[in-house]
Order: structure tokens, then C-alpha cells, then sequence
């Protein structure tokens, strides 16, 4: 540790930090403008002089290290008058526009202004004005009301990664600028405005329509993705304004589909009363109506449930309560986008933490589009890609990630088991193998180059394997996840401390899921089957939209043709058009609630804010169908239905302890009992169907969201997308072709791209492309069906 | 020690330059061009080089004096990493005007001088960053430096030894602030020259975040003389602590402007008159800057200042890179403000926010004072904003802005505000 | 590098590519190649438009951003096009103070345009520009960067005669 004199004061720092970082951690308080403690150091504002005791020059402390016994000074009388000074200059050129301007109130120039600048100003010059830019559908400019600081340039070049916000020119003629044809294309552009600290850079979607000091803040959740990101709900009064990351959390920034979807909460989507259909359309009712109307389609019936991963855990244990108490027999479903249920060797959840996973000697990601499933832990690979540490891919597209991959390859998703099965005998050359190896090498006869990379990343002292969702939806994925667990106890990243087996979940909570249903999970697929096949009279779907997501729209289609929907939910979705009743729930931000991230962090949000209709929390809607089915109820307070999780998951009974709270951190599941070999799959077709996540059109409130919907529109590709040797092959030209599946043809538009992987059907709009969803195999010919 | 008759004193840097052909390397050879480069290259230990750098007490020539032996010393060795050596000859500084004339007539000279600097540094790609506008002088090093390869001087072996180095000319594009060397590494690098906050210094630090010398052109054409003569050789010219013969870019009122390599130590007045042929009109001269436009003015008083790092600064300003501007008795000390004022707003890199929109705002209220449309509170603004400019920066740039404006109002108070008042005759 | 390039006749020769390819292994990384390769754009395409930022990004896999950062900062790159012969004059101190003023009014009159402008005849553009580090020779004024050094009008007057003569032949 260095030691200082702050103010006389003496303090301790960690050796190599700057003054001002020592000042902001003992509570002295330093102006800066262009400091942001997530960017690098520009030191250009030059409001964070100090003074150091005999130094000539007072030292601008945001880029000056700290030295033993240094003696700093932050409040004399020369450096009031030196940020008196730097405030003049700074609003030489700025326009005094705060009463129309809506960074008013939230202002670091406002504020600063009023604490160390004087009441008038001296320049009596003409004003500079500056043209503004665009920056996406997210971000409003203001350019003659920049202050040059440069946190939105090295924000956009080291954080988004893209690079495309610049300062141009030089002088008091300097302007910071985008590229004048091209919008900003960042999944993170909504922190612009944040880190702007004049009103330069705007939110768009709030302009003009509020003010800072009318906010009041709700700490939450984000359950969008199972990142689960620390947020500030900002509402006035009822009405939800923003949402803003919160500084201090484990990750500084949030991403534009977390921060745009606060619209879908006063959207017309809501399920804000209940309903039931009647003459095909559905009414509004009275609780109690809609209660008994579900009574009678459930009462003595063989049901199935479909829930979402995003409700609390709260919400989840009630649901097991009520199955337990009502149907006992039931089915259960929650995951839209796997085939394989058995369990996975190591199942879904991190076994790292992001920080963890940034600071490994190597990361190896296999077939995940991470810059769309999981913004903000591509943003720490980006980070990892600055400081110069590889991060290596293997997947079925070269999804674009605005940073340098260091070893990547495309591949079928059929080649996964040669491309394990080619790391496993390079490891093994090496002399690293498992018990396990030679089975699973004699199951898979071919070998695959791309099992290089993965190899070659093994060997490290630490790596991180991050497992995506083409592994994780193969109908073979219990013996692909198997395969890689083999390999990496071979090279040792499957110990306790070190353990590297992450595996990308497809929402939050997954660590709690897999041991509250374990035992009577199913898959989605199977669900619907059964319901086509007779074997259910009714279906209650939790919260989920397996007509909008997932891989089963049309089998979800047929079984919605057999029986009867419940819905119940905060949001209608394409499901709510098939409901017979709706039982309103309330949504992640109107509850109290404990909700579990992919690395297992436990958060619990207690500052809900209000409810806009009749919506009850889950936990208490499915207690009063257990009372209204006739069942017995088997909590009735918050109180008792955490001491009733508890009973089930041990290890969470410190999650509403605010000490304890943060130690937490729930392992995934691991299963050493079962061994899977690769099974030699019959392909119906030739080519293998890979679809597209899209952060801006995936999941309910994705959807309900009018901002995130019209993103969408600006980041679409054509719908299928295939390599050009693809076509070549097949002698065909892009264009308009039939599309063969198990489900039959149909004529799409097919186009070409060459970082989608020889040998792959790309379905870049789920759902648009409609019944593709379902397979994974098809077939291109030339003509009209 | 200076002798009474400084033209005595044989020229280091001038010692070739008005030799005909001499940018030719046959030419350069008769008169003794890499002559001793093999002894360096064959015998020299690179750290003893370092050790003659520190004894000829050799200051830097680009302006800061910064002792070169002691910048060289600085680089750490066995980093792992290369270590550039890069020649600043972005001579922009306004009145400067002398590595032009040691590229343009003895290329060679600084070759030479690179090569052993690079030996010295376990350097083997080493860059000159001229000046965008000398083209020409970009020419005559390029066919040097052509013929240098030719020759085995540059390359993989240089003369048969173990030693190897590359060296490539790179022009800049007409921007100032690239002569200060952080910003002159930002520009070599392909980005906008904006000077970086130090530490890490260049040393440590520099080109491509890798240890980083940069010399200015006349420092690095005084290194064959010092280590063909020996570090106590170059020491006992001049005074002590402004050891050697130092170019001084004479222009402005004076008879004879040009360049003129004398031993420090020498007085102002005798420069100006046995050299530069004394002034346009009167006998004294009315303003001296006398280290470029940065640094701060001089009047008759001072004509007997002694040309040293240290006489300038007791004087009260700086030798700065030897630019001496005269300005006789006819010369308009508010539009000469007003037009650097000019220089340094337009040569602002805009990064640091007192230089910005100082700079400008300088600039305008100098328009308004030349033009007598300013008033007593424009001086007191004049005075407080260039005040605060200057130490408040990355870089020095502000500091050689406020400087002028400070001078003229030190000086002439009451010119000025006649001026501004609109009562001038 | 984007492949998003528009259609356009502003495109290095395979002469140039191949000068860029041997330049570019001079420096320890690709951008410090920028400033020679838009010096070279500049002499083949005149100025540099929006397309040739874009075309020399593409030669050196830079962002365009990166381009325009470095065109606008300095003052050498020319984003519009100017006079066959541009005639730069130093104002700044040493040549102020020897008559670089009344040189600039001087020309300015004879051709007929103001600081800044270029002759209708598309032959002249005349600029002020800063210090040209020649002060020994003030006033200095440069001709598509030849130094023409203690020019008087009268000697600019002769020289202006020349260029115009010379029909724009450089």
C-alpha cells in the first residue's frame, strides 16, 4: 500500500492509483468531467487539478499516480481559482439552454457551475455551433452543447467496440463526431447518454418528457437475459420513465434491450385485468369469475405447465407448490430451446463469475451469438481483446462481436462431435486424458480442424469454456456437454477454483430451476406432443410465448388446437390470442422478489414500484388457484413461502440476510452419473437450421416494447441466410427457393453471406421465417412449391 | 569556455554546411562522414556512449534543454520490447528555422548522428518526423538516407558489424503541436497529434507503448562530434551547464536574419551585431524573444543577456529551441500579439479544455484590442484567462500562448491600452 | 475491410497498392502508414473526398473514422480541391515583420480574389498559413510547396507572370 496526505489527512491506497481515485475513496471530493472510472484516462478537462506539496504546476489528479508521502491539496484558494477559470472556458462556448435542455437537474456543467464557477460570465465573442450527428434509433445529439470531455469516443471504442464516434478537427473548431452516414450500431448505445455529462449526448425515447427530480428509483433486476443486470426502475408516479444501470454494480453499463423495454410496461400488451373469452373475444371479469372459469377447465383434468425462467424464485416455488398440490401427474416445462432433457454433465449456469471469465488466460466460446444473448458479457471479452488476451470461437456463423477474435471457425452443427473428438486426441497426445475418453472417441468416427482451436485453448493454465445455445439445443446435447466435461477434467479446468464449464443458460435462475424441477422438467417439445397426442386436456402457461420464441411454434400450434390455454402473465404475447383465461401476474419490478443469475449472484429486489392494474404477484395467484381448485394452500405469507425455499434449497437461506446476501453464489448442477456417447444422427436433410437470437425481437417483453421492436427493423438481415458454396453446390442462385423440412416446403427468400458456415440454413428472424423454428435439418431446391 | 573571439571556436552541427555537394554522400566522405562511425560501431560499449552523452553536459537543442545523457540513460534496457529512436525535426516553433538547414545541406550528419544515437540505444528502426512542408528537405534525406543503405551505413550490418538499423523519413501534415513529442508519437502512429499526460514518459513509454527517445535534429547532428572528440571536449565549450555550440535562428528586424552556430555563452548583442549585421533602424532593439514565439519577451535591458539555458532564465524567459525574433523600434507589438495569438488558437490540438477555448478567446478579444475597440476589462481578461491557461495542460502549448500576451502587457501597458481604448496616434 | 465500398473511380493503382504494401513494413503497426498513404491519395486524386477517406480505410483495414480523425486535424490534407498552384503565405511573426501583410494584399489585388479563394480560372488559391520555419527568408511563400524565400510583389508579380505562362504545367 502507498500512503498520502490528503488535506492532511493520511490515507492508504492500493500502489499505482491516481490521486483522484485515492481522493473519490476517502471521501474528498474532486471535480472532474472527462474521468469515468470503467474508461481509460484522457485527463483533458482539467477541472481535477490539485496540488502537491512541492511540485510548481498544479497536477491533474485523474492521471497523476500516487508516490509515497506525497502531500495533496484539493481545496486552496488558487485551485478554487483555477476551476473558477476552467468553468469560464468551459461555457464560453456552451449555451445557456438549461431550461429547455434534459440532462437540467442531472448535469455535472449545471452543477459544477453553480459549486465552483462564477455568477457571469466575460466572453462577449460571437458563440460556436456545432452540427449534430446521428447516433441510432437510442441517442439524441446536441453537439453545440459539448464539452469535448471524450468519454462518448473512448466509450464507443472501448466499450462498444465500434469505434465510429471520433473527434475531428483541432482547436476550438474540435468537434466530436460520428460518421455521417452510418448510425452507430451498438447494443450498448443507451449508456451514451449516461456517461455524456452535459446534454450533449440525449436519451431519445425520454426526450421532452421528463425531468431528473421527478424520478423516483426502484433498485431492481433486469431478468431480459441471464446476466441479470443491477438496475434503476425510474418511474413518475405509476408510470415507468427509464431504466439506468446502477454505478457500484458488478457491471457499469446495461444494454439497449434492457434499458428500452420500459415501455412494454404500459404497453397494450399488459395482462392487466383479468379475462376470459367469450364469443371468441376475450372480456374483462372479476377475479373470482375468472377463477371459476379456470376451475372448470382444470378441476379433475390431466394438465400440462409451461413457465418462464425470468419469474422470481419466489414465483417458481409457488408454481412447484401448486403442480404438487393440484396435479401431482403434471408435466413441466420452462425452457423453449432444448431438445435433450437429460441432464447435462455440467448443467446450465456459470461456474465462473464474468470477472473471472474476463481475467482467464484463455476463452474459448462455442456456438453462441454473444453480442446478442449476452451484451454485457461481450463487452468484458472486449475488454479482454483491449488488454491484448485471446478469445477464441467455434460456431456456426462468424457473428460479428466489434472486436478481434483471435482463432475462430465456422462449422455444421452436426461437426460438433468430430470437433470435440479432434481436441480430445490432440489434449491426449499431450498427455491429458479422462476416463471416458476412448468410448467417447470410438462413438464418433470423423475429425474436425475446428477441434484445433478448442485444443489449443485447453492447454492453458485457466480457460473458460463457454457452452451457447447450439450445443445447448442439440437433440445429441447431453452427450456433446459430455464430451467437452471430459476434455476439460483432462486439462484440469474442472476442479473446485478452477472449474472452466460454463454453460449459457437460456434465462435467469437456471442454478434454482434445474433442483426445483429436476424431477419433473420435460422439454417443451414433449409437452406439446403429449397435448396433440391426447394425452393432456389442458395447458397453463406461465409467463412464456412459445408461439413468439423458442423452437416449437408449430408443435406449440397444434397442441393449442387440442385443448384449452390458461394464461397467466403480465404480458399477452402471441399466446394471448389462444387463451381462454387470463389471470394477470404482476411483472419482475411490481414485486418483491429474489431472483439468481447465470454466475448464481442472488439479488432481491424490495422496492417494487406500483402496480398499473389488478395484477398480483405469482406466488399469491397461484396460492388462490391451489384455495380456489380446493386444495389446501400451502403458504400464505412471503415469510413462508422463503422458509418453504429454503426447505427445498438449502443453500439460499441467506439470500434475504443483507450481510449475507452477497456472499452467495450458487454452483450449477453437476452430474457424474450418467455417460453419453454421441449417437450417429440420421440427417433427414442436408443442411443443418441455425436460428438467430435477437436481443431486440426475443421474448415477450421484447416484443411489447414499441422502441425495441422499431430497433429491430434496423438490424435485420434476410430472413434465410446461407454460405455461396452452399448454393454453388446445390447449382442454385439466391433468391426465392423451396425450403424442405420435416414439416413439408415452403418458398423463401434465400440470401448469402459468407460468415454463416458451409453446410447451415441461417434463419435470421424466428418466427418470421415461421415453422423453421422446429427443425433442425432441411433442404434447398430451385423453382416455385 | 567561450574565447573572446567566438568565431574562433570551430562550428559542430555548421562544421560542413557551406561545402558544396556536401548532401552528397561521395562529398560528405571526403570531409569526414562516418569516418569514426566504424570506431563507434567496433569498440564502443552502448553504455559508455551513454556515459560521454552525460560528460559533454549536452542539452536538448529542441527547445525544453532537457541533458541528453540523461534522457538516454532513462530507457530501460531488456524490456522484451524494441526501443525507437525518433528524430523530431517538426521545426514549427515560429522564429525556428535551423534543422532545416543541417537536413537540407549535411543530410549526412544526421544520419550519422542517428546511427550512433541508435548503437547507443540498442535501436534498430529509427524514424525522422520532418515537418509536412519540407518537402524538399524530406528529398534530400530520402537520397541520403538511399545512398546510406547503398553503402551499408543503414540496414542489417552496418559496415560489418553485429549492429543493425532502419531509417525512414515521415512527414508530418501541418500541425505545431506535433514538435512536442508525445504528440509528434501520436502522429507517427497514424492518429490526430495530441500530445499524451506523462508519466509513462516516452522512455518507458512511447512509440507503440514501447521505450522511446526522441531527439531533436541539431541534438542528434552534435552526437559524431562528441564521441569522435570525447565527452570533455564538447563540455569545455561554451559555460558550464551550457556546454557546446548552440544554432540561433536570427530573423525579424535585423540585417542579416539567417543561422549563425556560436558557442553558448555568447551575448545577445554581439549576436545581433557582429553577426546578424545589428537592426533594421535604431540601436536597440524594441523586443527580443529569444527561444521562439513560446517563450516569454525580452527588451533592451536584457541585450547583454548571455546566450545559456541559465541567462535566459534569470532574464526571465527561455533559450527555447534558439529562435531569436527581433522586433526594432517601428515594430506594432499589439498586431505581432494579435497574430500569434492567431498561431496558437489555430494550433491548439483542442484536447485540454483551458487551451481550446483559451486560445480563442485570446485571439478574439487581440482582434478587438488592435482594432482600439477594447476596453480596461479586456487587459484584466487578457491577463487572467492567459494566466490560467498556462500549467493547467497536458502539454506547453498554452504556456507558449499566454506567453506573448503576458509580455506585451508586462511591457507595454500603456501602448496597449491606448491601443485598446482606440487612442493610439 | 468493408466491403461496403461505393462505386467510384478513386482507386490506388496496382503500382500504388504495391508501394503501400512495401510501406506499410516500415512501421511497427498498420496506421502509421495513414499519413504517407493519404499524401499519395492526395497526389493521385487531387484532394481527398469522402470516397478516397473510404478507399484508403479499405487499402489499410482502418475504421473510416480513423481516416477523417487524421484529415481534419491537419492542415495539409485537403478535403475540397484548390487552384493549380496554391500560393501559401506565411503571416506569422518573422515574416509579418517583413511585409508578409502587404505581400498577401498585394496578391490578393493582382489576382483578384481574397484569402482563401481560388482564381475562376481554377490557377491560383492563395492561403495564409503559419510559420513555414524559413524566417531567415521572410517573407516566405510556397508554391505547391516549393519555398520561394524574401519575395517581394514585385518578385511575386514576375512569378505569378511565370506560373500563368507555364499554362498550369507544374
Amino acid at each position: 500500500m502507498t500512503s498520502l496526505f490528503i488535506n492532511d489527512q493520511e490515507v492508504e491506497v492500493t500502489p499505482g492509483t491516481s490521486i483522484l481515485e485515492a481522493c473519490r475513496q476517502n471521501d474528498h471530493d474532486v471535480p472532474y468531467f472527462c474521468y469515468h472510472p470503467e474508461l481509460s484516462v484522457a485527463a483533458n478537462c482539467r477541472m481535477c487539478l490539485v496540488e502537491v506539496e512541492g511540485w510548481p504546476k498544479p497536477a491533474a489528479s485523474c492521471c497523476t499516480p500516487v508516490s509515497e508521502g506525497m502531500k495533496v491539496k484539493t481545496q486552496t484558494a488558487s485551485l478554487k481559482k483555477d476551476r473558477k477559470m476552467i468553468m469560464e472556458y468551459l461555457l464560453i462556448h456552451h449555451p445557456l439552454d438549461c431550461p429547455v435542455c434534459d440532462q437540467g437537474g442531472g448535469c455535472k456543467l449545471q452543477d459544477y457551475a453553480l459549486e465552483h464557477g462564477a455568477s457571469k460570465g466575460r466572453y462577449a465573442e460571437p458563440k460556436r455551433a456545432v452540427v449534430n450527428y446521428e447516433l441510432g434509433p437510442f441517442v439524441n445529439t446536441c453537439m453545440t452543447r459539448c464539452i469535448h470531455c471524450t468519454r462518448c469516443v473512448r466509450f464507443a471504442d472501448e466499450v462498444a467496440g465500434t469505434g465510429d464516434i471520433g473527434v475531428l478537427n483541432r482547436s476550438d473548431h474540435m468537434s466530436i463526431a460520428g460518421i455521417v452516414e452510418e448510425a452507430l450500431e451498438s447494443e450498448l448505445s443507451g449508456n451514451l447518454p449516461d456517461i455524456c455529462p452535459v446534454g450533449a449526448l440525449l436519451d431519445k425515447p425520454s426526450h421532452d418528457v421528463s425531468r431528473p427530480w421527478e424520478m423516483s428509483h426502484h433498485k431492481s433486476t433486469c431478468t431480459l437475459c441471464p446476466n441479470g443486470c443491477d438496475i434503476h426502475i425510474e418511474s413518475r408516479g405509476d408510470e415507468v420513465m427509464r431504466i439506468r444501470p446502477i454505478a457500484g454494480s458488478p457491471e457499469p453499463w446495461i444494454c439497449d434491450r434492457g434499458r428500452y423495454v420500459y415501455d412494454a410496461f404500459r404497453s397494450d400488451a399488459r395482462i392487466l385485468e383479468p379475462a376470459l373469452r367469450r364469443d371468441g373475444e376475450l372480456q374483462t371479469v372479476g377475479w373470482d369469475e375468472a377463477f371459476d372459469h379456470a376451475v372448470s377447465l382444470l378441476k379433475g383434468k390431466r394438465v400440462g405447465i409451461l413457465f418462464s425462467p425470468d419469474w422470481s424464485v419466489e414465483g417458481h416455488t409457488a408454481i412447484r407448490m401448486m403442480r404438487d398440490t393440484l396435479f401431482p401427474d403434471a408435466k413441466v416445462a420452462f425452457d423453449l430451446h432444448r431438445r435433450d432433457m437429460r441432464p447435462f454433465a455440467f448443467e446450465e449456469g456459470l461456474s465462473m463469475t464474468t470477472a473471472q471469465i474476463e481475467a482467464a488466460d484463455q476463452v474459448v466460446v462455442l456456438g453462441s451469438d454473444l453480442r446478442q444473448r449476452l451484451p454485457l458479457l461481450m463487452q468484458r471479452l472486449r475488454k479482454r481483446g483491449h488488454a491484448g488476451k485471446p478469445v477464441s470461437r467455434i460456431g456456426a456463423m462468424n457473428y460479428r462481436t466489434n472486436m478481434n477474435i483471435s482463432s475462430d471457425a465456422i462449422i455444421r452443427p452436426r461437426d460438433w462431435p468430430a470437433v470435440i473428438a479432434r481436441a480430445m486426441e490432440q489434449v491426449r497426445d499431450l498427455g491429458k486424458t479422462a476416463a471416458g475418453f476412448d468410448a467417447w472417441l470410438a462413438a464418433v468416427p470423423a475429425r474436425h480442424e475446428a477441434g484445433k482451436i478448442l485444443a489449443d485453448a485447453l492447454i492453458a493454465d485457466s480457460c473458460a469454456l463457454l457452452v451457447g445455445e447450439e450445443i445447448r439445443s442439440d437433440i445429441d446435447a447431453a452427450a456433446l456437454i459430455f464430451g467437452l466435461d471430459l476434455l476439460m477434467r483432462a486439462c484440469g479446468h474442472a476442479e473446485a477454483g478452477s472449474d472452466g464449464r460454463n454453460l449459457i443458460p437460456e434465462g435467469m435462475n437456471a442454478q434454482m430451476l434445474s433442483s426445483i424441477f429436476a424431477d419433473v422438467r420435460v422439454s417443451a417439445g414433449e409437452l406439446f406432443a403429449a397435448a396433440s397426442a391426447g394425452e393432456l386436456d389442458a395447458i397453463v402457461v406461465v409467463g412464456s410465448d412459445p408461439l413468439g420464441d423458442g423452437l416449437f411454434p408449430t408443435a406449440a400450434a397444434a397442441a393449442l388446437d387440442k385443448v384449452p390455454l390458461i394464461q397467466i402473465g403480465s404480458i399477452a404475447g402471441r399466446i394471448g390470442e389462444r387463451a381462454e383465461v387470463q389471470l394477470p401476474a404482476a411483472a419482475g419490478s411490481e414485486i418483491e422478489g429474489t431472483f439468481v443469475n447465470m454466475e448464481g449472484r442472488i439479488r432481491v429486489a424490495t422496492n417494487p414500484i406500483r402496480s398499473l392494474g389488478q395484477e398480483r404477484p405469482l406466488w399469491k395467484v397461484m396460492m388462490r388457484l391451489v384455495q380456489v381448485m380446493g386444495g389446501e394452500v400451502p403458504v400464505v405469507s412471503l415469510d413462508e413461502l422463503r422458509a418453504a425455499i429454503v426447505v427445498r434449497v438449502p443453500s439460499l437461506a441467506g439470500a434475504w440476510s443483507a450481510t449475507e446476501q452477497d456472499k452467495l453464489l450458487l454452483a450449477p448442477a453437476r452430474n457424474r452419473t450418467s455417460t453419453y456417447t454421441p449417437v450417429q444422427q440420421k440427417h433427414a436433410f442436408d443442411l443443418d437450421v441455425v436460428s438467430r437470437y435477437s436481443m431486440y425481437r426475443e421474448g415477450m417483453w421484447a416484443r411489447a416494447s414499441k422502441l425495441l421492436s422499431e430497433a429491430a427493423m434496423l438490424h435485420c438481415l434476410d430472413d434465410l441466410l446461407v454460405h455461396p458454396d452452399t448454393l454453388a453446390e446445390a447449382g442454385l442462385k439466391p433468391g426465392e427457393m423451396i425450403v424442405h423440412s420435416f414439416l413439408g416446403k415452403a418458398t423463401c427468400q434465400v440470401g448469402v453471406r459468407d460468415d454463416v458456415s458451409p453446410g447451415v440454413l441461417f434463419v435470421s428472424r424466428r418466427g418470421i421465417a415461421g415453422a423453421l423454428s422446429d427443425t433442425d435439418t432441411a433442404s434447398l431446391t430451385g423453382g416455385q412449391s | 569556455m567561450i574565447p573572446s573571439d567566438p568565431k574562433q571556436v570551430k562550428q559542430i552541427c555548421f562544421d560542413r554546411i557551406n561545402i558544396p555537394d556536401v548532401n552528397t554522400l561521395a562529398v560528405a566522405r571526403e570531409h569526414g562522414a562516418y569516418e569514426f562511425l566504424p570506431t563507434v560501431l567496433k569498440t564502443f560499449e552502448p553504455a559508455k556512449i551513454v556515459d560521454e552523452m552525460k560528460a559533454s553536459g549536452l542539452r536538448g537543442r529542441g527547445g525544453a534543454g532537457f541533458p541528453t545523457g540523461l534522457k538516454w540513460s532513462f530507457v530501460p534496457r531488456n524490456t522484451g520490447k524494441p526501443t525507437y529512436l525518433l528524430c523530431n525535426a517538426d521545426e514549427g516553433e515560429p522564429g525556428t528555422f535551423k534543422d532545416r538547414d543541417i537536413m537540407r545541406f549535411d543530410p549526412h550528419l544526421l544520419i550519422e548522428g542517428m546511427i550512433m544515437a541508435g548503437f547507443a540505444l540498442n535501436v534498430h528502426d529509427a524514424y525522422i518526423y520532418i515537418r509536412g512542408e519540407f518537402l524538399h528537405e524530406a528529398s534530400v534525406m530520402n537520397e541520403a538516407i538511399r545512398e546510406a543503405y547503398a553503402a551499408n551505413l543503414l540496414g542489417e550490418n552496418i559496415l560489418g558489424s553485429n549492429y543493425s538499423m532502419h531509417l525512414t523519413v515521415h512527414r508530418g501534415a501541418g500541425a505545431y503541436i506535433c514538435g512536442e513529442e508525445t504528440a509528434l508519437i501520436e502522429s507517427l502512429e497514424g492518429k490526430p497529434g495530441r500530445p499524451r499526460f506523462k508519466p509513462p514518459f516516452p522512455a518507458v513509454e512511447g512509440f507503440y507503448r514501447c521505450p522511446t527517445v526522441v531527439n531533436n535534429v541539431e541534438t542528434l547532428a552534435t552526437v559524431p562530434a562528441i564521441l569522435k572528440h570525447g565527452g570533455a571536449w564538447h563540455a569545455a565549450i561554451g559555460v558550464p551547464n551550457n556546454t557546446g555550440c548552440k544554432i540561433f535562428s536570427v530573423s525579424g528586424h535585423v540585417n542579416k536574419p539567417g543561422n549563425y552556430e556560436v558557442p553558448m555563452g555568447t551575448s545577445l548583442r554581439m549576436l545581433i551585431e557582429d553577426y546578424c549585421g545589428g537592426l533594421q533602424h535604431g540601436s536597440v532593439p524594441k523586443v527580443i524573444i529569444p527561444g521562439g514565439s513560446s517563450t516569454p519577451w525580452l527588451t533592451a535591458e536584457h541585450y547583454d543577456t548571455p546566450l545559456t539555458y541559465d541567462g535566459m532564465t534569470k532574464a526571465g524567459s527561455m533559450l527555447g529551441s534558439g529562435a531569436i525574433i527581433v522586433m526594432d523600434e517601428t515594430a506594432d507589438v499589439v498586431a505581432v500579439t494579435r497574430r500569434l495569438a492567431h498561431f496558437y488558437a489555430h494550433e491548439s490540438c483542442g484536447q485540454c479544455t483551458p487551451c481550446r477555448e483559451g486560445t480563442g478567446w485570446l485571439e478574439r478579444i487581440m482582434i478587438r484590442v488592435e482594432d482600439g475597440q477594447g476596453c480596461d476589462e479586456d487587459l484584466h481578461v487578457l491577463k487572467e484567462a492567459s494566466t490560467h491557461m498556462a500549467g493547467r495542460t497536458i502539454c506547453a502549448l498554452a504556456d507558449g500562448a499566454a506567453a506573448p500576451i503576458l509580455s506585451m502587457l508586462k511591457h507595454f501597458p500603456e501602448e496597449v491600452r491606448a491601443r485598446a481604448l482606440g487612442k493610439a496616434a | 475491410m468493408s466491403a461496403a465500398v461505393s462505386a467510384s473511380s478513386h482507386r490506388f493503382s496496382e503500382a500504388r497498392l504495391a508501394e503501400i504494401a512495401e510501406l506499410v513494413k516500415r512501421y511497427p503497426g498498420v496506421q502509421s502508414a495513414l499519413m504517407p498513404v493519404l499524401y499519395m491519395a492526395q497526389e493521385d486524386f487531387g484532394y481527398l473526398s469522402m470516397d478516397v477517406q473510404q478507399h484508403v480505410a479499405d487499402v489499410l483495414g482502418l475504421r473510416l473514422m480513423q481516416v477523417r480523425e487524421v484529415v481534419t486535424f491537419y492542415t495539409m490534407f485537403r478535403e475540397k480541391p484548390c487552384g493549380t498552384f496554391l500560393l501559401e503565405v506565411c503571416t506569422n511573426a518573422g515574416c509579418m515583420l517583413n511585409g508578409a501583410n502587404e505581400l498577401v494584399a498585394h496578391m490578393c489585388q493582382s489576382l483578384g480574389i481574397k484569402v482563401g479563394q481560388t482564381t475562376p480560372d481554377g490557377m491560383f488559391t492563395v492561403t495564409e498559413v503559419e510559420c513555414a520555419g524559413a524566417c531567415g527568408g521572410a517573407p516566405v511563400v510556397q508554391v505547391n510547396n516549393v519555398y520561394h524565400e524574401k519575395v517581394t510583389p514585385e518578385s511575386m508579380d514576375a512569378l505569378i507572370t511565370h506560373m500563368r505562362a507555364s499554362g498550369g504545367a507544374k
